[in-house]
């Protein structure tokens, strides 16, 4: 087998974090390579400079022997390497043939003319689509009409009209149906008979060992190795993952768990909140596992009434509660921390003062003025509390690092006083040393008496930081465990196993015999 | 934090913050303003009089009610172009239902109450259409352009009233303590709004809701029922601006306040409001009207005509934009 | 080949979801809101469907169709001008001044279009390389364009244009085809719908005419395919200059006498017909067909309301709720197709 594509001594740093440090890939033609690790464990990184978006700080990227440099995405694909983002990269209002050849349409002439071939571009459009024995998708309908697997197939056929030879699939299957989550298996395999090497981006194990060849392992920036998929096993990949990061975790605080603070009945808010209930008592950190949409953010913004429940008993301190807006969950006491703190977390183009407080404005002003000194001491203790690094409260956000701005978000919501913390992915992109800080915190903030639901991808965080783990799948809360019982194996099974789905649709593991 | 780096970034805040300061639009066009005034002075001795000044408040007084809460309204990303029209509405509806020989003949004051009310009720459908059905502003607010100016129209039949009692022209001609009466009323609301925008949680949930609306939602504030708050308090300021406008003007028309949100949407932008919703300042508004103003003035007393100025404006509202950028730019670049 | 086989079984959406998805465009839709108006009042006063009515019908908002042609691609792209009205105004008493200072009647037609070719440009460098916002670019434009224009003219008008100046006024020479007498054509109806037609094929088949969609609808994604943005938002405002030229000229020459200022409101019926047309103020949608269907519907309803005996003075209260109507209509769609989209 030939190398198509090989990665050495790649580094990477950016303000505050060291995204890469000396990381190795290598990928041969045909071969699907799965790419793994935790979130922030550089993946991300390490696409972005194969595709072009970054550019190492060290290291060489060689394709089938010879040196290459890409200054930008462009460069990249005209060396033959695609990438399938996560966020769809299509245009909702052309067709799927326009979608497929944007920036390399076919032409043809009319005497001094060059225009748009349209007939060819359907034609060819539809061979593409052939020949990934895609057939039941016309050319002509806009894309904005189509499912998120149809789209996706746009995207892979759009990936191949520029004779990609390495493809890049950054979590696939996310989004995906049971039934589309099978289609694209058939296309990638089909792909990898023609030569194409794939490098497979995703969180479930069980995928990367029905499709790839290879496995590469990266944690905290750091090459851990490559395995052959059929030399290796599940455990042994996870546990190459998780390391000993929880290590790493600050150790948790013995703490006095008291009475149910927060207690949910029967919520319901369709499509990803079905059935849940359980109970967080004061002093208590109640973690909330579960793979990428199952559910737990929606879950949260539910409590939170930023997307208020459909029907069931959302009770606080004993008492039944109504939550429609953020703002009831804000004065009742319930205080959440979202996933994105880029978008949802902060107001990037305000200063640290006014983050800190937009969330209890309300307590700190009167007769809704807001008190100035007041406002600039909350900020000032914000950043004592939680040792945040910058040089004044008026420095604006957008200049500060990722665990610096985590930090903020993470005042703004404590200064609300809350009696419940919810907390969505709380040190997501957050550099290790302010993960041991924010850890240290919340473990604080449980000893002193506050209810914590944590909702995490990273499983050592889940496991060293929790009294109890709830785990959901498809919406609901599929199993319990105590702090005791809980282990990597019995709260990652729960997150994947595929029950026998209650609609009877087959899971992908059938695929397997 | 050793002390020794403490220090240096407190001498560094003393720096950054006057810098800072000296890059703030409001402060660019505080010295463009100054530099204008000084070479209109040398065009006319008649132009830096208290006289001459004063008596240029009233012109400016209409786009000024309109401009404030404009800046509101594109603090958080929106748009009013329906201004002009609902002022145009307001001025029919209010002689329409004062006219001793039209069908209600209502009191005067109740007609003025009226029509007030109909802005209110004008701004309110602009933003419940704007965040119930979700229609973007722009849209939404050309629309009702044409609707409510087709409105005053229709009402109308392009009929003018006029002949209104005397006492009801002191608002638009009259002085107090040798001040234009409506400049009063000018001044009042420029405080309100600069303090509400400056020190309430309302205006600091306007820059939230502009600069990130998701963020302000997940924030706790109710960005459904602040945008709605801003429609409708603009239909009101433009309700008042037309009680203004026909009390100066002496007669009702229905194509009163035709252009004026361009003008207003002028001022506010020339004040350093970013056109992207998320930054702007009353000062800078008021400072854009005044420039604004003081242009047209200076300018035709310079022999300029009066549309030869509109010429000025456009060109120094692209200017000033341009200069703006330029030293944004430079200044995120220093950082 | 595998794919010639296959071929035969490839899926293209049958002839019902076909049908039901260009029934259901926007300019369809227009379509048959403009028959449906003219059957119904032409049955309450069949004077409405007289020959010359109609004729009156499409004329009238002929070059505001043609200025709607560059607004839609420059709504398309993403931005917006603001200015036609201004620079119509500008243009078309510029047409006139070359005429009667003793200048060739052809360079009185040609001159303004080429000079609004060279306004689009001057707004395209502002917004595409020195990133001003449109609005306020072409914001500024109108002030400079309307003050310029009295302050050049004093507002003064133009008569004694030499005869055959009026280039609005020339029509088609009778025809007889099969027996039918086709009625003479005015000029700008001539104008509006080759315009119109030949715009339509420009951004259905060119390279450009696709890359504008592409920018308007994801502008992201249409750096990474290459596409030069600047280059993009730069043409379309050079076409729009060249179509609001034409539209001057045909505004212009269309009465024996050119009052030299700005029309008044002109830039909103442009941009109401672009957007009644189905273009999206979101951008990456529309068609020049839609536009110039709006703009012979808004024509149409001004005419019925004289011949439904109702004060025309209602007229921009109905083009306001039309355009809320439209915008209602077009949501609703967009939320089925994606309620569809999802299931």
């Amino acid at each position: 087998m030939t190398t198509t594509l090989e990665l050495t001594n790649i580094s990477k740093q950016f303000p505050g974090v060291k995204a890469l440090d000396d990381v190795h890939f290598e990928m041969n033609a045909g071969e699907v390579h799965a790419l793994l690790g935790e979130n922030g464990a550089g993946k991300s990184t390490l696409i972005k400079i194969i595709s072009g978006v970054h550019k190492p700080d060290r290291g060489t990227i060689r394709m089938s022997g010879q040196p290459v440099q890409f200054n930008n995405p462009r460069e990249a694909q005209a060396k033959g390497i695609a990438t399938i983002y996560q966020e769809l990269s299509l245009y909702p209002e052309l067709t799927v043939a326009e979608n497929i050849f944007m920036g390399h349409a076919p032409r043809r002439k009319i005497g001094p003319l060059s225009i748009m071939d349209w007939r060819t571009a359907f034609e060819r459009a539809r061979e593409l689509l052939a020949s990934l024995n895609i057939y039941d998708l016309d050319v002509r309908r806009k894309v904005g009409s189509l499912t998120v697997g149809n789209r996706q197939r746009v995207e892979i056929a759009k990936a191949l009209s520029i004779n990609a030879q390495v493809l890049i699939m950054d979590e696939p299957t996310a989004a995906l149906t049971e039934a589309d989550v099978l289609r694209l298996f058939e296309i990638v395999r089909l792909l990898k008979q023609r030569g194409v090497g794939i490098i497979y981006i995703s969180h479930r194990l069980q995928e990367v060992f029905e499709l790839a060849d290879r496995a590469t392992v990266l944690r905290d920036g750091q090459y851990v190795g490559t395995k052959l998929v059929k030399d290796t096993s599940e455990d042994e990949l996870i546990s190459m993952m998780v390391g000993r990061t929880i290590d790493n975790l600050f150790p948790k605080l013995d703490t006095t768990i008291g009475n149910p603070v927060l207690e949910v009945r029967n919520l319901w808010n369709k499509p990803l909140c079905r059935d849940v209930s359980f109970q967080v008592r004061a002093g208590e950190i109640v973690g909330l596992a579960g793979l990428v949409g199952s559910g737990r953010s929606e879950l949260a913004q539910t409590i939170f009434g930023f997307t208020p429940a459909q029907s069931g008993e959302i009770i606080l301190n004993g008492k039944p509660i109504r939550v429609r807006t953020p703002g009831d969950a804000i004065r009742l006491g319930i205080a959440y921390v979202p996933e994105d703190r880029g978008t949802q977390g902060l107001v990037k183009q305000m200063n640290i003062r006014e983050n800190a407080s937009l969330a209890v404005l309300r307590s700190i002003s009167r007769a809704s003025f807001i008190k100035r000194a007041e406002e600039r001491n909350l900020a000032k203790r914000a950043i004592e509390q939680l040792s945040i690094r910058a040089y004044s409260t008026e420095q604006v956000v957008n200049k500060l690092s990722g665990g610096n701005q985590q930090k903020v978000v993470v005042s703004k919501w404590l200064a609300s006083k809350p009696k419940v913390l919810i907390m969505d992915e709380p040190t997501r992109g957050v550099d290790v040393g302010a993960k041991a800080e924010i850890h240290r915190l919340i473990s604080e903030l449980a000893s002193q008496g506050l209810a914590i639901l944590m909702i995490s991808s990273e499983l050592p965080e889940v496991l060293g930081m929790s009294d109890r783990i709830l785990v959901m799948r498809e919406g609901r809360v599929v199993a319990e465990f105590d702090r005791k019982d809980a282990n990597q194996q019995n709260v990652v099974s729960a997150m994947i196993r595929e029950s026998s789905a209650p609609n009877g649709t087959t899971a992908p593991e059938g695929v397997l015999q | 934090m050793t002390s020794s780096t403490l220090q240096q970034s407190d001498e560094m805040k003393s720096g950054v913050r006057l810098r800072a300061f000296l890059l703030r639009q409001e402060v660019v066009l505080f010295l463009m303003m100054m530099i204008a005034i000084f070479i209109l002075t040398l065009g006319s001795d008649k132009f830096l009089t208290l006289d001459n000044l004063l008596n240029q408040g009233r012109f400016l007084t209409e786009i000024a009610l309109v401009a404030l809460p404009m800046t509101f309204i594109i603090i958080t990303g929106g748009i009013d172009l329906s201004v002009g029209s609902i002022m145009g509405l307001c001025a029919i509806v209010l002689g329409y239902m004062w006219n001793p020989t039209g069908p209600f003949q209502w009191p005067l004051e109740l007609a003025v109450a009226f029509s007030l009310l109909v802005g209110v009720l004008c701004g309110l459908v602009n933003g419940l259409i704007i965040v119930r059905i979700g229609v973007p502003p722009l849209i939404t607010t050309l629309a009702t352009l044409a609707l409510y100016r087709g409105l005053a129209e229709g009402i109308s039949q392009a009929r003018s009233v006029r002949n209104y009692p005397e006492y009801f022209y002191e608002l638009g001609q009259g002085t107090l303590l040798g001040v234009p009466t409506q400049l009063w009323m000018v001044l009042v609301f420029v405080i309100i709004t600069a303090i509400i925008l400056s020190r309430t949680i309302f205006g600091r949930s306007l820059y939230a809701i502009g600069n990130n609306e998701l963020g302000a939602r997940f924030s706790g504030i109710p960005v459904g029922l602040y945008t709605i708050m801003i429609y409708a308090f603009s239909g009101l300021m433009s309700g008042i601006a037309a009680w203004v406008f026909v009390s100066r003007v002496t007669t009702t028309r229905s194509d009163m306040g035709t252009g004026l949100e361009l003008d207003a949407i002028a001022a506010v932008v020339l004040g350093g409001t970013s056109i992207f919703g998320g930054s702007g300042s009353i000062v800078g508004t008021v400072i854009g009207l005044v420039l604004i103003q003081l242009l047209k003035n200076g300018l035709a007393l310079s022999g300029v005509t009066t549309d030869g100025t509109i010429v000025v404006i456009g060109t120094v509202l692209i200017l000033a934009i341009l200069i703006n950028n330029y030293i944004q730019r430079r200044a995120s670049a220093v950082e | 080949m595998t794919a010639t086989a296959a071929r035969s079984h490839i899926h293209r959406d049958n002839l019902l979801t076909r049908s039901l998805s260009f029934l259901s465009s926007q300019e369809v839709i227009l379509f048959f809101v403009l028959v449906g108006l003219i059957v119904l009042v032409g049955t309450s006063n069949p004077r409405y469907v007289a020959e010359r009515n109609f004729i009156n019908i499409l004329n009238g908002n002929a070059y505001i169709a043609v200025a709607a042609i560059g607004m839609s691609m420059v709504i398309i792209s993403r931005n917006i001008d603001i200015s036609v009205g201004s620079l119509i105004g500008v243009l078309g008493t510029l047409s006139g001044s070359l005429a009667i200072n003793g200048y060739p009647i052809w360079m009185s037609w040609v001159v303004p279009v080429l000079a609004g070719a060279l306004v689009g440009a001057v707004i395209g460098f502002l917004v595409a390389y020195l990133r001003i916002p449109s609005i306020v670019v072409t914001l500024g434009l109108l002030s400079i364009l309307k003050g310029g224009l009295i302050t050049i003219t004093g507002g003064a008008w133009i008569t004694d244009l030499p005869k055959d100046y009026f280039l609005a006024q020339i029509k088609t020479p009778p025809v007889s085809l099969l027996g039918l007498n086709l009625p003479e054509i005015p000029s700008p109806i001539v104008f509006m719908i080759v315009l119109t037609i030949l715009a339509a094929l420009w951004m259905r088949y060119s390279m450009t005419g696709r890359a504008i969609y592409a920018v308007g609808g994801n502008a992201e994604a249409a750096r990474l395919s290459g596409i030069s943005e600047k280059r993009i938002i730069m043409t379309v405002f050079i076409i729009n200059g060249l179509t609001v030229g034409i539209a001057a000229v045909l505004w212009a020459t269309q009465l024996s006498i050119i009052q030299s200022t700005v029309p008044a409101g002109l830039e909103l019926q442009v941009i109401t017909s672009a957007v009644v047309g189905g273009v999206s103020i979101l951008g990456g949608i529309g068609t020049t067909v839609g536009a110039m269907l709006a703009a012979i519907l808004l024509s149409a309803i001004n005419s019925a309301l004289v011949f439904i005996d109702v004060s025309p003075y209602w007229f921009r209260a109905v083009v306001g709720v039309l355009i809320l109507f439209t915008v209602l209509v077009d949501l609703l769609r967009r939320q089925r197709s994606r309620a569809s989209a999802r299931g």
